[in-house]
């Protein structure tokens, strides 16, 4: 019925709402809210505002595609694989050169964005999905499959409860196409690795990388570089350990890049974890707009799980002024929420997480985490063994 | 200022429990008065309020709605943290969720607030033919425990706002409001509900 390998019939994609997008004078007066389909056929309910919004975001899209396309036409078809200066090989200095243009071009291109037509490939390449496909047999993800066919796990069983869970109401995601499909990407990387086994909010994302990379296979492969490469370890795992650790290197972050914000909310004894803890494990796909969540995406893969920092610092600072005069913990989650779900323009929340945060390098990140580690290992041991003091004393 | 007569409370409210025994539609239910077949999995945790009016104050629920899934515990010392009101939900067609509700149960006794209101609530009531669990079974563990005990169904509402009411009722009489853990006196007007949300 639906082949493992098989392109997704993508019908949503060119559901185009015009008639809704083009608001009459009449609606705009009453600032009615109304409901559509987005570019990866989420549906979306906004005001007209956020809807002229999304029409320019098009708009933008394709001025951007027109950018990726010159440069194609420029520099050949793959040129943004030949980014990396070869160790010890006999490049021509004039070859370097030309590398280290094309990464300095690329770098800025990619935080304005890919073309949605472009993602797959240029994710694909990029992320390092391709290399570590290629490391094992052609058939890997076909075998594996067929491998684990009518297995059944705690893994697959929450997995099978989570399917209808995922993004409820979605054009294809929410067909038994769409379940089948997610599921066995799911089941498939349960298997592979099973310290992950299932964890809850990898649905998302893995529902998301499907509708990108329109294959089974590749979506696979992106989950799998996306867990095993570009995240910090165990964020996923046992106890959520590396998500812990990445809460908590957050919080220093926030102290030191918005001061005002972080006293404030600790004044309203704020754990501003409460809502981030779900941005860093669904890698905002929960919280954001498709498209916004995707460009978020874009910069992840290509320069790493530090990005997450700089966008969800990006979302705090962006509402700077409206945080630090809330009174109470439901105030700040509402400005929080409200902010999230209408960034439908992705550049207002990337332009201020690149030039408005400050810079912030991967190694400098990796020190946080080095810190931070004894402490929450200290923790979360001492819950666990407060918990098996309780099944003693309950015998 | 609050008015004459007023006792304008803030109170924390946590709901724990099983992977898919229905914490989120619970809340669902009780806030907005709907209910979906597919509630989206909750990561983290997501927070919703809602303002109940009993006898002579009002009670601001601050709920925190939390993920299910078993290594998502690790997270909920933040959730139920000065909490002062608990919903550990079960489903009663599963055995497993409701012994993992019994662990809830141990675990905010040991580390919650020894103030705490505490309700067990066994959710699904109307899958009465998928029953495992029966509501003699959960009754006594729960005066056992000292908890408040009530059977919901958040698809067909049943008992659904009682849980919160009950609890609402209880909040007063265990936490004088002169001494607040995790209870908050507010000496002005309860703001509006949950609706008030606005990108200015």
């Amino acid at each position: 019925m639906y082949g493992t390998k098989g392109k997704i019939d993508l019908a949503f994609e060119y559901q185009s709402q015009a008639s809704i997008l083009r608001p009459s004078i009449h609606s705009r007066r009453a600032n009615l809210t109304v409901k559509f389909q987005d570019l990866y056929g989420f549906t979306v309910e906004g005001n007209v505002d956020d809807v002229n919004v999304l029409n320019e975001v098009r708009e933008k899209v394709r001025q951007q595609g027109r950018v990726w396309w010159a440069l194609e036409a420029n520099k050949g078809v793959n040129w943004y694989l030949h980014t990396t200066i070869g160790q010890g090989s006999a490049l021509t200095s004039s070859l370097k050169f030309s590398a280290l243009a094309n990464a300095i071009t690329l770098k800025k291109l990619i935080r304005k964005g890919i073309p949605p037509v472009l993602r797959p490939k240029v994710w694909f390449s990029l992320s390092g999905a391709a290399k570590k496909k290629s490391t094992v047999p052609d058939s890997y993800y076909d075998d594996l499959t067929k491998a684990v066919e009518g297995k059944v796990t705690p893994a697959t069983r929450q997995i099978d409860h989570d399917l209808p869970r995922t993004f409820p109401g979605h054009a294809w995601l929410d067909t038994p196409e769409g379940h089948a499909a997610l599921r066995r990407v799911l089941v498939a990387y349960s298997f592979r690795d099973s310290e992950v086994g299932y964890c809850q909010g990898l649905n998302y994302v893995a529902a998301l990388l499907l509708l990108v990379m329109k294959t089974e296979e590749d979506a696979f492969w992106m989950l799998a570089v996306l867990l095993e490469n570009v995240l910090v370890n165990d964020c996923y795992t046992n106890n959520l350990s590396g998500c812990h650790v990445e809460q908590r290197v957050f919080k220093d972050l926030l102290t030191k890049k918005c001061p005002r914000i972080a006293t404030h909310l600790e004044a309203l004894e704020f754990d501003v974890s409460l809502v981030t803890t779900e941005w860093f494990l669904c890698l905002f796909s929960k919280s954001l707009p498709s498209e916004t969540t995707l460009r978020v995406w874009d910069v992840i893969f290509y320069e790493g799980a530090k990005v997450i920092f700089n966008v969800a610092l990006a979302i705090f600072k962006m509402k700077e002024d409206q945080l630090i005069i809330t009174h109470h913990v439901g105030e700040v989650i509402n400005v929080l929420h409200t902010t999230t779900h209408h960034l439908f323009d992705p550049d207002d929340l990337l332009t201020v997480a690149f030039n408005q945060i400050g810079s912030m390098t991967t190694n400098t990140i990796s020190k946080q985490r080095k810190k931070q580690e004894p402490e929450v290992m200290k923790e979360l041991d001492q819950r666990i063994r407060r918990l098996n003091s309780l099944k003693v004393d309950d015998k | 200022m609050a008015t004459i007569g007023h006792n304008n409370l803030n109170a924390k409210l946590v709901l724990l429990g099983d992977m898919g025994a229905g914490k989120s539609s619970l809340v669902l239910r009780f806030v907005k008065g709907q209910f979906l077949e597919f509630q989206e999995s909750t990561i983290g945790a997501a927070f919703f309020s809602q303002t109940l009016a009993v006898n002579d104050a009002t009670v601001k629920f601050e709920i925190w709605d939390t993920a299910g899934q078993e290594r998502y515990h690790s997270l909920a010392p933040m959730y139920y943290r000065g909490a002062a009101a608990a919903i550990i939900v079960y489903d009663i067609t599963s055995s497993d969720s409701f012994s993992r509700a019994k662990k809830w149960v141990q675990e905010l006794q040991k580390q919650g607030n020894p103030n705490m209101v505490m309700a067990l609530t066994g959710n699904k009531a109307d899958l009465e033919d998928k029953r495992k669990v029966t509501a003699e079974e959960a009754r006594v563990y729960a005066e056992e425990n000292g908890l408040f005990f009530m059977e919901t169904s958040a698809k067909s509402a049943a008992n659904v706002n009682e849980v919160f009411y009950e609890i609402a009722k209880r909040l007063p009489r265990a936490q004088p409001a002169q001494s607040p853990a995790g209870m908050v006196l507010v000496d002005r007007p309860a703001e509006g509900s949950s609706a008030a949300s606005c990108c200015s």
